[in-house]
């Protein structure tokens, strides 16, 4: 019952968020120069033909009247009309999104799964030389950008090892996609490596706190052996505070597909948006922010259920 | 005598056998000896309590004897626990001793327990890592540990996670977890003193149970004396590293040998106590002498709102005035802090009202309030976070200068600062010293002449000692008496400790769950105290004289049912 209620609470609140955004990127759609109908007629239009551009879609009518309207398309599942590529920017995100998905879902998986362990693992080392070593990496490849360590991996895995290709699978549908797996490894890699260096850090950092904690000492004065306490115990301890950090990562995982789609030539929501930019086609641009508005307050809010399933205390309301 | 009684596996010799135990810590500004040339036996069935200040190495000789010792520690000498040696095994062997020779329960059981696994679990992962017992088999001996260290209702309470149990309850958990695998030694380090004085009886009461019942030798650690006359057989003490002294209980306590012994008990407060049967002295309320100088009048004060508000005051009326001090005792959660924090302004009351020097300090407002406020100097109970760690101790007692006397030139305001620093007597060397750099009584100093460099009419002391050891307790406790003798501020002392409250109150105001319970003269109310509650809080302060406190405890326990609503569990 108190689940529920915590449930309908949160998913009210993430659905005030996404109105706000929708607020912003109305006023976005808005504030461009010469408005949607100068962008879709082009800039040999007339003024006569704005004008009657602007009577037939209501875009004479009051903001706010105008941005019922918008929401009602919204809810309707339409975000408008690509100006540069004549199709619907919710088909096109439609086609898109899921291949993005399974690049970036993939990439946090893999990364989770990688930074988890060594964050651990540093902890217990703390100081010695493999901590040193994993630490310094972590910092190279945080601040290795993207874009240049895709390349780094395109020339040492297709070029000197000639292991993966150098294209990200080029298939329409999601079975086309993992049927070509290996195409992915290097996109998913290149997506994984700073959630590595990330997570790890914030895994070590948890794990050292409470490996200091009292919790430890006392299940040492029970007789449990290190591994015991360390998966035990100081594990779940240490993952709380990193799934807290999860659903604010999502933004930047897309951030990042945004490059590596760019860079592996994949087809996905990313590249979309890339393309997008390069021909001021804001509607598909303003389209992208409100699915990763949208996936941004999802993210946390899933992160923030994990949060309460792991911590018993969150639910509670006590910390 | 309670020694040979008992039959166990090695009936002749110790359980615990320390001998020329040293303990170096290495540290960047290079070793730092710890722990020299202690040597000590337990005989089972025997409680042996260590006694010392802060930084006198009980606790490290504790973790010493359960090979828990931190990675930069070094041991010498040798430890054995039933005869067989700590110092020089392999972790892994080690870990076979611990909960199955030798277990331990700790001083904080806020934070002893995991916090995401729920208790029956930790119990039965005690139990699992020393017998190969079904998992099964193992939540049933929990839910049975449960119900031997008195936890009620044992088979529902053992899948709650710790934050769902009082701090008495999870100490019986770690209790319930030291003796799951029924351990020759149990090693207790400061077992109680995070608890409420209710349940520090309850909590000793077990402990001595247990032991008395399975054999079990006790190392007790502890710097309070009157859990040592309670509980210990023999008693070392350990100054600077080193044992100085070593007897039975009512030798060390009652004819110490030792300078140093003779010291620590003199400082200790020593709560007096009526004999059983004695009248009261029948003197009522002395009504104080000098003018009101903060009045909380039916005082209220609600937390949060909706069903998930807390009360933490209802109808609380309480005066102080000038130069009197006024004791605010009770057990934690009693609202005494909160009764403090009214007076000095920080918390608004949801009904009643506050004056403070005869203005109503809800109503004023700004500048005036302000100024009001400037009459209130405060002494918190850490004396590392209560100063800015940045700024050196002279910047820490100038700051409300700054604040409240702006005009003051630079030369006025150093030498104001020297003059205070000088009357709480902190040697002027330290004046340019960082807080850190200070031991906690100096920095306490430092507090309370922050507290007094504007010459309060008010000052609001909330366990302004209770992180410190007796001796230095009884040093600032001094300085603060006559400070208040030459200047004649009222004090409002918020503090847990009965005895302290004794020696330094005039009156005392006894509260519970958010309630003024008794007030009266602290001669009469604490000597003769007129509700059950206050009886039962002073009838559960060990005093630390061995004789009397054995029959303080008789009379107790013969009173059953009164101790547990006390506790609140």
């Amino acid at each position: 019952m108190a689940n529920l209620l915590y449930l309908i609470r949160r998913v009210l609140q993430a659905v005030v968020v996404i109105l706000i955004v929708t607020v912003v990127v109305f006023c976005l759609l808005h504030a461009l120069p010469g408005g949607p109908a100068r962008g879709i007629l082009g800039p040999q239009a007339t003024a006569q033909q704005i004008a009657q551009f602007n009577h037939e879609q209501g875009l004479d009518k009051p903001l706010p009247v105008q941005y019922v309207y918008y929401l009602r398309t919204l809810l309707h599942g339409d975000l408008g009309t690509s100006y540069t590529l004549n199709e619907g920017v919710s088909q096109l995100i439609a086609q898109r999104l899921p291949k993005t998905l399974v690049l970036t879902v993939l990439s946090a998986v893999v990364g989770l799964a990688l930074a988890v362990p060594l964050g651990m693992w540093q902890a217990v080392r703390r100081n010695k030389p493999t901590d040193y070593v994993i630490t310094t990496l972590s910092f190279v490849a945080y601040s290795t950008p993207v874009y240049f360590l895709g390349l780094i991996l395109v020339l040492v895995f297709t070029q000197l090892l000639p292991w993966f290709p150098s294209q990200a699978p080029q298939g329409d549908s999601l079975g086309q996609v993992f049927a070509d797996s290996n195409a992915l490894v290097l996109p998913v890699i290149a997506g994984a490596t700073s959630m590595v260096a990330v997570f790890s850090r914030y895994m070590r950092a948890a794990t050292l706190e409470n490996l200091s904690e009292d919790y430890v000492r006392t299940a040492r004065a029970g007789g449990s052996r290190q591994r015991a306490i360390l998966w035990r115990h100081v594990f779940r301890n240490s993952l709380t505070p990193v799934v807290a950090m999860l659903g604010y990562y999502v933004p930047v995982l897309f951030g990042g597909s945004l490059v590596v789609e760019q860079l592996f030539n994949y087809p996905g929501m990313g590249l979309l948006f890339w393309s997008a930019a390069q021909s001021s086609d804001y509607p598909v641009l303003l389209g992208c922010v409100l699915v990763i508005s949208v996936a941004t307050v999802v993210g946390t809010l899933l992160a923030d259920i994990l949060q309460r399933i792991i911590d018993p205390r969150v639910k509670a309301g006590t910390s | 005598m309670t020694t040979a009684e008992k039959t166990t596996q090695a009936p002749t010799g110790p359980i615990l056998r320390l001998t020329d135990l040293g303990v170096t810590f290495t540290t960047e500004t290079g070793d730092v000896p710890a722990v020299r040339g202690v040597r000590l036996d337990i005989a089972p069935g025997e409680t042996l309590a260590l006694v010392g200040e802060s930084g006198s190495g009980k606790s490290t000789v504790a973790l010493a004897a359960m090979g828990l010792l931190p990675g930069n520690a070094r041991a010498t000498g040798s430890a054995a626990v039933g005869g067989r040696e700590l110092i020089g095994t392999p972790e892994a062997e080690l870990a076979g001793l611990r909960g199955r020779a030798a277990s331990m329960v700790f001083q904080e059981p806020a934070t002893a327990l995991d916090p995401l696994t729920r208790i029956g679990a930790q119990i039965a992962e005690v139990i699992r890592n020393h017998r190969t017992l079904p998992a099964r088999e193992a939540a049933r001996e929990a839910v049975e540990l449960l119900r031997r260290v008195g936890i009620p209702d044992p088979e529902q309470r053992a899948t709650a996670f710790p934050f769902q149990l009082s701090g008495g309850q999870r100490q019986r958990v770690v209790i319930a977890m030291a003796i799951a695998n029924s351990p020759s030694l149990l090693i207790a380090d400061e077992p109680t003193t995070a608890l409420d004085v209710t349940v520090q009886a309850e909590i000793l009461d077990l402990l001595r149970s247990l032991a008395a019942d399975a054999g079990t030798g006790v190392l007790l650690v502890t710097h309070n004396m009157g859990v040592v006359a309670d509980f210990a057989d023999r008693v070392a003490v350990m100054l600077e590293g080193e044992i100085v002294e070593t007897g039975t209980v009512e030798e060390v306590l009652l004819r110490p040998r030792h300078a140093y012994t003779k010291r620590l008990l003199g400082a200790v407060p020593r709560l007096a106590v009526a004999e059983p049967g004695a009248a009261p002295a029948g003197a009522g309320e002395t009504p104080p002498a000098g003018d009101e100088v903060v009045g909380l009048r039916e005082v209220s004060v609600r937390f949060g709102r909706g069903p998930r508000a807390v009360q933490a005051l209802s109808d609380v009326t309480l005066t102080v005035h000038a130069g009197e001090t006024v004791g605010l005792v009770g057990e934690s959660g009693s609202g005494k802090s909160t009764a403090a924090r009214v007076a000095l302004g920080l918390v608004q009351p949801s009904a009643g009202s506050v004056s403070l020097f005869g203005t109503d300090l809800r109503r004023s407002r700004g500048r005036a309030r302000r100024a009001l406020l400037a009459g209130v100097g405060v002494v918190l109970q850490d004396p590392v976070a209560s100063l800015d760690a940045r700024m050196s101790v002279a910047e820490c007692v100038a700051e409300p200068l700054y604040v409240h006397r702006g005009r003051m030139t630079s030369a006025e305001r150093r030498a104001r600062v020297e003059d205070v620093l000088e009357r709480v007597r902190l040697p002027r060397a330290l004046a340019n010293r960082a807080p850190r750099e200070l031991s906690g009584g100096q920095r306490q100093r430092v507090s309370l002449a922050r507290a007094l460099v504007l010459e309060p009419r008010l000052l609001v002391a909330d366990e302004p000692t209770s992180a410190l050891d007796v001796s230095v307790q009884a040093a600032v406790l001094e300085v603060v008496s006559e400070l208040q003798d030459e200047f004649g501020f009222a004090c409002l002392f918020v503090s847990h400790d009965l005895a302290v409250v004794q020696h330094f109150a005039q009156r005392v105001v006894v509260m519970r769950a958010g309630r003024v319970e008794e007030r009266g003269s602290t001669a009469t109310t604490l000597l003769h105290p007129g509700t059950d509650y206050t009886r039962r809080l002073v009838a559960a302060v060990p005093v630390p004289d061995p004789v009397l406190q054995r029959r303080r405890r008789a009379a107790r326990q013969e009173a059953p049912a009164a101790g547990r609503t006390a506790a609140g569990e």
